[in-house]
């Protein structure tokens, strides 16, 4: 199991009177996010979040594939490599990243966080989709990070809002092989790690073969 | 028919329901003791080899807290949650769905440390136009002969299981391929050539073997 596809889910839930919780808790309330602010949804202090900072070993590869957020407040995601953000305006100066209307979470769920009319309401589908994926080589720290344009918190009610990630983690001797294949320029899937391991057992095969012709048909 | 399409349905209220006390803990839809179950853990035996191409669980919506009341629907999910969690804007069981292989957990958090698994919200069952997958299983599970698997369901949102089978229960689903006797030895050798195991690739095998089968009289 050296190639597994992978997801994490956040979002500004905790337990009553917490801001965060590194495991997710039952009935847990929202937590009011403040506005043009960028949260990191694995450290960033709101809502669920892990132990440290998200980064891969020295034997791992993480190839990311989709980000998605809730659709509305102005939300969106962006993507930091070590410091780099990925997604940027084109005059080269920063920008919120992947709007949640262009990628809802969840799919089919409204532009509004009104409780929409049965007869009259909207299911996004999403208008973005995260190709060339994004790369995170060995030893690197990626973060996801959320941001509102609108307050989620008003008087008595909180709106509950969630980002999701997909990767694919890549370890071991995948993880060697995404490096080699990035060397190639190869697009890092399943499909060619797969492919550059076939090719590797056929040479293997070749080379045994012309051993033996070599050694007058003896191995 | 060596190679198998399969699926399995759970609904927590079937045979022993589900209750509030289940919530926050992790169920096993096979052996669980929750809803409908079967008999023994699932495992293959030596001559079996399972796929497992997709895991889905009830569906999860997000809203502000005191939107819709508690117990009312909203896009055929209730609104659950106890106390003053009961209108705390989840929409839902909030439930999660992960795949373990003997005592391995397959999904984990970034640090490594294994999650709940995949939400409801990402890949929903039932699918609808309301909620719509935005995760593929790709690549798939591979159960190897003589492992153990599972798939354990985690929901995090009180009294949202519904109240029988008829209404929108908490209920998760697995579709998996189950390649037994020939078929299962042509997928560990598909396995050890780096190809990925489908019904496609195995045919794919089968067919190079006849070819090779029939030239070498020819040559002979």
């Amino acid at each position: 199991m050296s190639m597994r596809s992978q997801v994490y889910e956040w979002s500004n839930l905790a337990a009553s009177g917490q801001t965060s919780s590194l495991r997710r808790t039952v009935d847990a309330v929202p937590v009011v996010i403040p506005t043009n602010r960028e949260y990191d949804i694995f450290i960033g202090g709101i809502g669920n979040n892990i132990t440290k900072p998200a980064e891969t070993t020295a034997t791992q590869f993480i190839v990311i594939e989709d980000i998605a957020c809730s659709a509305y407040l102005g939300g969106a995601l962006q993507v930091r490599i070590n410091t780099t953000d990925y997604f940027q305006n084109p005059d080269v100066t920063d920008q919120a990243g992947v709007p949640g209307l262009a990628s809802p979470y969840p799919r089919g769920s409204s532009d509004s966080a009104v409780a929409d009319a049965l007869t009259d309401y909207v299911q996004l589908l999403k208008s973005f989709d995260l190709y060339p994926d994004v790369y995170v080589l060995p030893g690197q720290v990626f973060q996801i990070l959320y941001s509102l344009q609108s307050t989620n918190g008003a008087a008595a009610v909180t709106t509950v809002v969630a980002a999701f990630v997909k990767y694919t983690l890549y370890d071991g001797p995948d993880a060697l092989i995404a490096n080699k294949l990035l060397e190639l320029g190869v697009t890092i899937n399943p499909n060619n790690v797969d492919w550059y391991k076939r090719t590797l057992i056929e040479q293997q095969q070749r080379s045994r073969v012309a051993a033996v012709a070599t050694n007058g048909g003896s191995a | 028919m060596s190679m198998r399409s399969q699926v399995y349905e759970w609904k927590s209220q079937n045979a022993t329901a589900w209750t509030n006390t289940n919530t926050g803990n992790s169920v096993s839809i096979f052996i669980g003791g929750v809803g409908n179950n079967i008999t023994k853990p699932a495992e293959t035996t030596a001559t079996q080899f399972v796929v497992i191409e997709d895991v889905a669980v009830s569906p999860t919506a997000f809203m502000p807290s005191s939107t819709i009341g508690n117990g009312a629907f909203y896009r055929g999910l209730i609104q659950g949650g106890l106390g003053d969690a009961g209108s705390n804007g989840v929409i839902g069981n909030r439930a999660y769905i992960q795949v373990r292989i003997n005592t391995t957990d397959y999904f984990l958090d970034p640090d490594n440390v294994g999650n709940d698994g995949i939400p409801g919200a990402a890949s929903p069952y039932p699918r609808s136009t309301n909620f719509q997958p935005a995760f593929n299983l790709y690549p798939d599970v591979y159960v190897l002969p003589g492992q153990v698997f599972d798939a354990l369901v985690t929901c995090y949102q009180n009294s949202a299981f519904g109240s029988s089978v008829a209404t929108n229960a908490l209920s998760a689903f697995m579709k998996y391929t189950l390649y037994d006797g020939p078929d299962a030895l042509i997928a560990n050798k598909l396995l050890e050539m780096g190809i990925s195991i489908n019904p496609g690739n195995v045919d794919w095998y089968k067919r190079t073997l006849i070819q090779s089968q029939s030239a070498a009289p020819m040559m002979a």
